[in-house]
């Protein structure tokens, strides 16, 4: 994945989040909504901000098989 | 919500690092430091990622999405008094969660690992035991509903004592370093997470976080109520310790006797709750 859509992702993500939680502070968004938001948002941010600070771009390696 | 969920995830790593530490102090290692399990979490986070070449790239990347994901959603059922149900439903996703880690990575130790993951599945039986045990007293599963009947009536844990050691050898169970920790037993190498190196533990650390905040807080609520969140805290931290004792005390069970002693339990648990239930 590309560092720039890792970004987007995290991005994305966490203006989901900070908008479900202002949209239910102004009472638009009910709770089960808001929690819905999160527990989508919230994976996608962690892995989207890990991929951009660290993924790399190149061949992927074969597992460690043994001794 | 944001708040409470960020502080779950560091708080439950840190309990993770206070239960590596007594263990340790308990085997009279001097053990790493309470914060060690929040420094993996980010180290992993800046460590090199990417995806196995014999790895199943959907499901090796997805199914850390999802551990995530559920027990976020655990922790919002905890926190809105939703029921035990759909709790334990998310408890049993978390079994195929890990089946879904082994079997992604196409290392065999990870297949070992998620073949064990199946395997421990007796685990869960204590859990339903215990849930029906809860049901016959309060006529509800709703965890609000629980803390108000022992707001009226007292702690569940002195009405129902075996229901709790049933449900706090589930918590055991899920403990690393215990008796029943088949899953993660050293000669699988790190077992189903064998192959999720860098970013994707990272994102398993903040699940295990996740996972011992809410199983502990599931317990303190559901068998001794409502207290403030200072003195929940405090609970979890006793509760971890003793939890620590029994794993730094006592060896990692083969698979086979891990499931027949809980099984046993299991048995066990069957027989009070039938009893109960004549009794009631």
């Amino acid at each position: 994945m590309k560092k720039q859509y890792a970004l987007a992702l995290a991005l994305v993500a966490a203006g989901s989040g900070i908008a479900a939680m202002a949209l239910n502070m102004v009472h638009t968004l009910p709770d089960w909504a808001y929690m819905g938001v999160l527990v989508i948002a919230f994976p996608l941010f962690v892995l989207g901000l890990g991929l951009y600070w660290m993924a790399r771009e190149g061949e992927a390696d074969i597992p460690f098989l043994g001794y | 919500m944001i708040a409470q969920l960020l502080f779950a995830v560091f708080f439950g790593l840190l309990l993770l690092g206070i239960h590596r530490k007594v263990i340790a102090r308990i085997q009279r290692r001097p053990g790493p430091p309470v914060w060690q399990e929040i420094l993996h979490m980010l180290k992993f986070s800046f460590k090199t990622t990417w995806v196995p070449k014999t790895a199943s790239a959907i499901l090796f990347v997805g199914v850390v999405l999802v551990a995530i994901g559920i027990w976020t959603a655990a922790l919002f059922v905890v926190l809105s008094g939703g029921s035990l149900l759909i709790l334990f439903a998310i408890y049993m996703l978390h079994k195929i969660v890990e089946h879904g880690f082994g079997l992604s990575s196409g290392s065999p130790y990870g297949k070992f690992g998620g073949v064990r993951s199946v395997i421990s599945a007796a685990s869960e039986i204590p859990l339903f035991v215990s849930v029906a045990a809860i049901a016959i007293f309060t006529h509800s599963l709703l965890i609000s509903d629980i803390i108000a009947y022992q707001a009226l009536n007292g702690p569940l844990l002195f009405t129902i004592p075996l229901a709790a050691v049933a449900m706090y050898v589930v918590l055991l169970s899920k403990m690393p370093f215990g008796p029943f920790s088949i899953v993660e037993s050293k000669e699988l190498v790190s077992g189903y997470k064998t192959e999720h190196f860098g970013l994707w533990r990272a994102g398993l650390e903040v699940c295990n976080g996740l996972k011992t905040y809410v199983l502990l807080l599931t317990f303190i609520l559901v068998f001794i109520g409502g207290l403030p969140i200072w003195l929940i805290l405090i609970v979890m931290v006793l509760i971890l310790v003793t939890l620590s004792f029994v794993c730094a005390l006592s060896p990692m069970l083969s698979p086979y006797d891990s499931v027949t002693v809980q099984t046993l339990i299991a048995g066990i648990m069957v027989a009070y709750v039938a009893l109960l239930g004549v009794m009631s």
